[in-house]
């Protein structure tokens, strides 16, 4: 068991016969991802390593039944490509791309909502379910199947939490990367409930940065589970104003400082770390 | 990107908001003609990318033309918040009866647009939420919706507009969610809303927040004199230069420079060097996949910063791979040089031949090396970050 892809999820790739598209692709396949085909309008009948390049969202879910999408476009076509899968039927989107205007994400959300699909990005790393499914651009050196989840807003940071995991013998159910846009697709809050059904999953590390308030949110659905969270936090020390690499890293008047949303998630009930080395300590404690 | 106020009241023009009329001046001198050619009184208000403005000082009523002047070189000299103010909106004084508040932003967590309205104008928004909640009127509008008259004629209503000017009232509301809009605005806000003696709704300021993704699409905004900047404040001479090699960069104030990978490590590798009592110098974020080209440059930018005593480097080699990293730093070793110790780390993609390649350039050439420590996945990032705050000890105490 895993969330949101498994070995058997027939993936396809949008912006396939790009550059980076292509690039990923390749890496995705030789990791053992189902993937299924890819579009690229105007370039239908292609084929890109043995997979069929279709012109649109809908023939590759016709012909392949491809159930999962991985965007590679650049930022401005997100919206167009997004809305497209969804309303072709996908169930599960990852969006790779970085710099997507707020509101085109908040078109996305609404389109997701309307037909039941999880979105997961902007400006992500992807989704891995190590051993059976890596969709996007996250290295496979870091991960092995196991029994913790992660979710978290930053790419470095999920390697040196799964790579932390790993090399401490737990390994990863999934880890998701939710992405470092102001605006993304999902919350902590439902990959965090998604974990929870998942019997596999024995305990989850929620690593959050400054500015949103996704992480508040998170402080709503953690006391209703029954799976222990982990939560560390980037940018205790942050300077006020400032955009940090992230858009979304920006801490917005007295709303989202670190510290706020470290003490917010412990007062929930999440159990706080400090630096990586301490996750494999309080896992042990809890027996997980 | 934060807009100056007469910026944001340029854009509330181009959708009929009234606004006072003003002028920018930015010298002292120019103040004496501003003020007889608009009438006294007058207001003299600093622009600058920050809040609190007022509190600080930064805007002055003058009741004569020598007044502007003496008023205005006062001004020039200020600095609110360590930004000194370089221009001055000169606007004639409103004779204000009412003070209201419209603003417009997004709710984030419940991916809404949201209209805030208060009859309380003029006053810190955050505060009255907090004490008053009673006070505030908040309409969630979806981003795919336009926002109808009668809904703003509803807000208009519970703010307590006069009935004779709702229908401007509203028009003012429509307005304002349309150049949210229509720029790909994060924040836009009229406070205060002003209601003269002459029953007349004029917006006395403005601010504007734009979202920078999106800043493509509006070449308007260039024609205006509008460029990308910060929140808050404008960008030092290295964050210029930083942005011009397309890194993200931040000088922050204190003496180890940091030489991460990606962004999310970049604001924790940050707090790391806290938690063992250094202080970053800068923050910068590799993007992914960088080029060796691209990480000379940073280093670059950190061995010419004269505040930096000692460089962190970290490398989680994932679609970026160590061995372009090695290549990198050696690329920045032999055209440039190391004038500082420096300690780094590579894990992940291609570490092994990523420390290959550096053991042998440094039995190649040694001097190259002598600044530098570097360590591969058998040193937990936490110790390096340790050794970091150790070398810059040692630099400061030697210098």
């Amino acid at each position: 068991m895993a969330i949101l892809v498994d070995k058997n999820s027939k993936v396809m790739v949008q912006g396939i016969t790009g550059g980076a598209g292509r690039f990923h692709t390749e890496r995705m396949l030789t990791y053992g991802t189902n993937i299924v085909g890819g579009t690229s309008p105007g370039k239908g009948g292609q084929v890109v390593f043995k997979k069929p390049v279709f012109d649109t969202v809908t023939e590759c879910v016709e012909n392949m039944g491809a159930d999962v999408s991985v965007i590679f476009l650049p930022a401005r076509f997100v919206k167009e490509a997004a809305i497209e899968a969804i309303r072709a039927g996908i169930k599960f989107l990852v969006v790779i791309p970085e710099h997507i205007p707020i509101h085109d994400m908040l078109h996305v959300r609404r389109e997701a909502v309307e037909h039941g699909a999880t979105v997961i990005g902007g400006n992500t790393a992807g989704v891995i379910t190590p051993g059976e499914a890596n969709l996007g651009i996250m290295p496979d050196i870091a991960f092995a199947p196991g029994r913790v989840g992660t979710v978290s807003r930053s790419g470095s940071i999920t390697y040196y939490v799964a790579d932390t995991l790993t090399r401490s013998g737990y390994g990863e159910t999934t880890c998701v990367g939710l992405g470092g846009d102001p605006v993304l697709g999902s919350t902590f809050n439902e990959i965090l409930w998604k974990f929870e059904e998942d019997e596999k999953t024995k305990a989850v590390v929620l690593c959050g940065e400054i500015g949103g308030v996704y992480e508040e949110k998170a402080t709503e659905i953690i006391p209703k589970m029954k799976t222990p969270v982990l939560a560390i936090i980037g940018g205790i020390f942050a300077p006020p104003g400032k955009r940090m690499g992230h858009a979304g890293a920006i801490v917005e008047g007295r709303m989202g400082t670190a510290k706020e949303k470290l003490d917010a998630l412990a007062a929930a009930g999440a159990h706080p770390c400090k630096t990586f080395t301490d996750i494999p300590e309080v896992l042990k404690r809890l027996g997980v | 990107m934060r807009l100056y106020e007469f910026e944001g009241k340029e854009l509330f023009k181009k959708f009929k908001i009234p606004v006072p009329e003003s002028h920018l001046i930015s010298s002292a001198n120019e103040a004496v003609a501003a003020v007889n050619e608009i009438g006294a009184p007058a207001v003299l208000k600093s622009q600058v990318l920050t809040g609190g403005r007022g509190k600080a000082g930064g805007i002055k009523i003058v009741k004569t033309v020598d007044e502007a002047k003496t008023s205005a070189q006062d001004l020039f000299g200020l600095a609110i918040k360590g930004f000194p103010v370089e221009s001055l909106l000169v606007e004639l004084k409103l004779d204000i009866k009412q003070e209201y508040y419209i603003g417009i932003t997004i709710d984030r967590a419940n991916y809404m647009l949201v209209v805030i309205a208060s009859g309380e104008g003029g006053v810190d928004i955050e505060e009255t939420a907090e004490k008053h909640p009673e006070r505030i009127v908040k309409k969630p509008i979806s981003i795919e919706e336009e926002l109808y008259t009668f809904d703003a004629l509803a807000i208009a209503k519970q703010i307590g507009i006069p009935a004779a000017l709702l229908k401007q009232g509203a028009a003012i509301i429509v307005s304002l969610y349309n150049v949210f809009k229509k720029y790909d605005a994060k924040l836009v806000e009229i406070n205060p809303l002003v209601l003269t003696a002459e029953n007349e709704l004029i917006a006395a300021d403005s601010r504007v927040s734009l979202d920078d993704d999106a800043v493509f699409r509006h070449s308007e905004l260039k024609e205006m004199g509008i460029e990308m900047r910060h929140e808050e404040g404008e960008m030092t001479p290295r964050e210029c230069q930083a942005t011009g090699w397309g890194i993200p960069y931040l000088d922050l104030d204190g003496d180890i420079g940091m030489f991460p990978g990606g962004a999310g490590f970049g604001i924790m590798g940050n707090d790391f060097i806290h938690y063992y009592g250094g202080k970053p110098a800068n923050f910068m974020d590799s993007g992914g996949g960088p080029t060796p080209e691209r990480l000379a440059k940073m280093l670059v930018l950190l061995d010419e910063n004269p505040n930096v005593k000692a460089i962190f480097g970290a490398r989680f080699g994932g679609i970026s791979r160590c061995d372009d990293f090695a290549k990198g730093v050696i690329m920045f070793l032999k055209d440039h040089g190391l004038s500082k110790p420096m300690v780094m780390r590579m894990t992940g993609n291609m570490w092994q031949e990523g420390v290959r390649i550096f053991e042998e350039a440094r039995q190649a050439s040694p001097e190259l090396f002598k600044n530098v420590e570097f360590h591969g996945i058998e040193t937990p990032i936490e110790e390096i970050s340790k050794r970091a705050v150790e070398l810059a000890a040692t630099q400061k105490a030697g210098n």
